[in-house]
């Protein structure tokens, strides 16, 4: 395989994990609530998933597991945040070591468990197209799933009522006030819905990409994820992209090591996180026009309760 | 007196003439301390539900981290040693947010000064007294620590992105580049193959104060702690932040350069956790090896929200998220818990003081 090919391979595979919960995180800020608590959510999501699918050798059930996890947990944040006017920032943080100690606390059985986990299905016609197929479509099922959610999200946020009401919330909420909708229903719903989809994404770095469960797996890209919603403006699309954009940065390490190269595992192990920086610092600008006006509060807001 | 149109000391003056500060203001706060202390008591009551979901007795296991983190003075130095580095990375979180900044970067910070003043260390290379090389070695630190943050805040002004989440992801890049360090260039080739540098040279350690393994950074924060308090309640610099952060467009347009007020709050702050990151290294653990600041900077974070961004509060809020961080090893060894249950304690004594430690105010 080319050195380019297998970087973009590696790039969807590992990137699956920050799509769903970037995506998921596209929900939340659309309705104007920032998590940072993603993070936590994955981790969740990522010991769920792996517990169950032990325990019940089902793949799905722990995905579902998954979702339900990062979902509970977010919603403490929307708790705290929409019903008890917390910071949002702060609470995302501390709901992250919430899920950060709670994972520890009940993962430790998991450790060295052994779980089924998703294998690679090379699908056939769509496969055997040159250049893509093997990087799309020799793939583990929950990256599948995550092509079609993509354009389902993209759909529910531009097309749907429901996008309409979501987007609302995030822009201007006293417009639904008026309209006698609530508010807080929606943003709850926003906020718990990412936290699933966070789950998932979780469940997809424990089940599927790494195959193993270890106290705080998650290592970022809880946070990485929240970097790539800003830079790609809560577009499902420019998320996804967003999301390869950091998995081929992953994979980078591996593939030049594998060939060879005597770079050091570290400086290659920061890439991600730096390629993240510098697309945030390329996009950041032109993309703050396009955050909503109730998440914009957030970062104005003071921080001295 | 000039001191009037300076923050706080503006109500002081006020109240002063008026009576002594009034019966209803030290009310609230009474009750204020009472709304605290009800928010630990229903953590600890929650934590020990979660406990016993893992077939621990929480009663036991409170009994012993109690029992085992008070057991002997030396144990209270290992708190106050565990205490300077989140207290310092407390202040490095509380200078920002007077100005309205969320500086989440606390833990890339400490290793950051960590690193500096090593590589200070190492560039004197013991040609200098040892007293000597550890001051360049604290301004080493600072400066690093500062170029760190500063560097979000920067980001901020010119780009436009919230300095909350350049400063976490810039924890990572921290983290991978003492590990480059520790795994490549400065690792100790005598040691027992481990990725660690060498150890501090003895005269180049902080010195110990005589409680257990105490050692004399907790001068220091203690010393950063009155500084900034002074510094918030009688300079220029501490009530301009404060009026940035109460309203940065008002303070934009009555003339305050906003920009370097930013800039500055950050620095500073950066500047406290590389101190932080230097007092763990030149007084705890004398070498850089990996989890050499083990969450520090983030508990830091979290003992500022706790202390509410007052330096006083801070400090004592750092010292108590350490003691239950110490108590997490009772649970370990007394009640077979990993370490990091811990977390769980300290999420829900923040989630309490956030949602219930004053009245409910809106979004």
């Amino acid at each position: 395989m080319s050195l380019v090919s297998e970087v973009l391979t590696g790039g969807i595979r590992g990137g699956t994990s920050i799509n769903y919960a970037a995506l998921g995180e596209s929900v939340s800020e659309r309705g104007g609530v920032i998590n940072l608590g993603t993070e936590g959510s994955m981790l969740c999501g990522a010991l769920a998933a792996y517990a169950v699918a032990a325990e019940s050798g089902n793949l799905w059930l722990g995905v579902a597991a998954g979702a339900v996890a990062g979902g509970l947990l977010s919603l403490v944040h929307a708790y705290f945040v929409l019903s008890r006017g917390a910071n949002q920032l702060a609470t995302g943080l501390v709901v992250l070591f919430l899920g950060l100690g709670l994972t520890s606390m009940f993962g430790v059985d998991y450790v060295q468990a052994l779980a089924p986990t998703f294998k690679p299905i090379d699908l056939p016609i769509l496969g055997s197209i040159p250049l893509i197929g093997p990087i799309m479509f020799d793939q583990d099922a929950l990256v599948y799933v995550s092509y079609v959610l993509v354009p389902v999200l993209w759909w529910v946020i531009y097309r749907s009522r429901w996008g309409v009401l979501l987007r609302a919330a995030g822009e201007r909420s006293e417009v639904l006030t008026a309209n006698g909708i609530g508010v807080l229903r929606i943003q709850y719903i926003a906020v718990v819905v990412g936290g699933m989809m966070a789950g998932v994404g979780g469940a997809h770095l424990s089940i599927a990409y790494t195959k193993a469960w270890f106290e705080n797996m998650v290592q970022g890209r809880g946070f990485v994820a929240v970097a790539v919603v800003m830079f790609a403006a809560r577009q499902p699309f420019k998320v996804a992209a967003g999301a390869y954009l950091f998995g081929s940065a992953l994979a980078l390490s591996p593939a030049l090591q594998s060939r060879g190269y005597g770079i050091n595992q570290f400086a290659l192990d920061a890439v991600p996180y730096v390629v993240t920086l510098l697309a945030l610092i390329l996009l950041g600008r032109r993309r703050a026009n396009e955050t909503p006006e109730g998440l914009s509060k957030v970062f104005d807001a003071p921080t001295v309760a | 007196m000039t001191v009037v149109t300076q923050d706080g000391s503006f109500d002081r003056v006020a109240d002063a003439g008026a009576a002594s500060p009034s019966l209803a203001e030290r009310l609230d706060r009474l009750t204020g301390v009472a709304r605290v202390l009800a928010a630990f008591l229903a953590a600890l009551v929650l934590f020990g539900l979660v406990m016993m979901l893992k077939g621990v007795n929480p009663l036991t296991a409170y009994v012993d981290m109690v029992s085992s983190t008070f057991s002997s003075w030396d144990s209270v130095g290992d708190i106050l040693v565990r205490s300077t580095p989140i207290m310092l990375a407390g202040l490095a979180v509380t200078v920002p947010a007077r100005a309205g900044l969320i500086n989440v970067g606390g833990e890339g910070q400490l290793i950051i000064g960590a690193v500096t003043a090593y590589g200070m260390s190492m560039m004197v290379d013991g040609r200098l007294a040892g007293g000597l090389t550890l001051v360049l070695m604290v301004i080493a630190a600072a400066l690093g620590g500062a170029v760190w943050s500063g560097l979000a805040a920067v980001l901020k002004q010119v780009v436009g992105i919230s300095e909350s989440v350049t400063t976490l992801l810039m924890n990572y890049i921290a983290l991978d580049l003492m590990y480059f360090l520790i795994y490549d260039r400065w690792k100790d080739t005598a040691g027992s193959g481990q990725p660690t540098t060498e150890a501090l040279p003895i005269s180049e350690r902080l010195p110990l104060v005589g409680l257990g393994r105490l050692h004399g950074g907790i001068f220091l924060a203690i010393g950063a702690t009155v500084l900034i308090s002074i510094v918030f309640a009688v300079t220029t610099w501490g009530f301009r932040l404060k009026v940035v952060g109460g309203n940065t467009e008002a303070a934009r347009r009555s003339g305050l350069k906003v920009g370097l007020l930013l800039l500055s709050a950050m620095a500073v702050g950066g500047a406290l956790a590389g101190i932080g990151g230097l007092t763990q290294l030149a007084g705890a653990e004398f070498k850089l090896r990996p989890g050499f600041v083990a969450g520090y900077g983030y508990i830091g974070f979290l003992a500022s929200w706790l202390g509410r961004h007052r330096p006083v509060y801070v400090v004592l809020s750092a010292a108590l998220l350490s003691t239950i961080v110490v108590g997490g090893d009772s649970l370990q060894i007394d009640s077979g818990l990993p370490a990091a249950s811990v977390n769980v304690l300290m999420a829900l004594l923040l989630l309490m003081v956030f949602g219930f430690g004053r009245k409910k105010v809106t979004a």
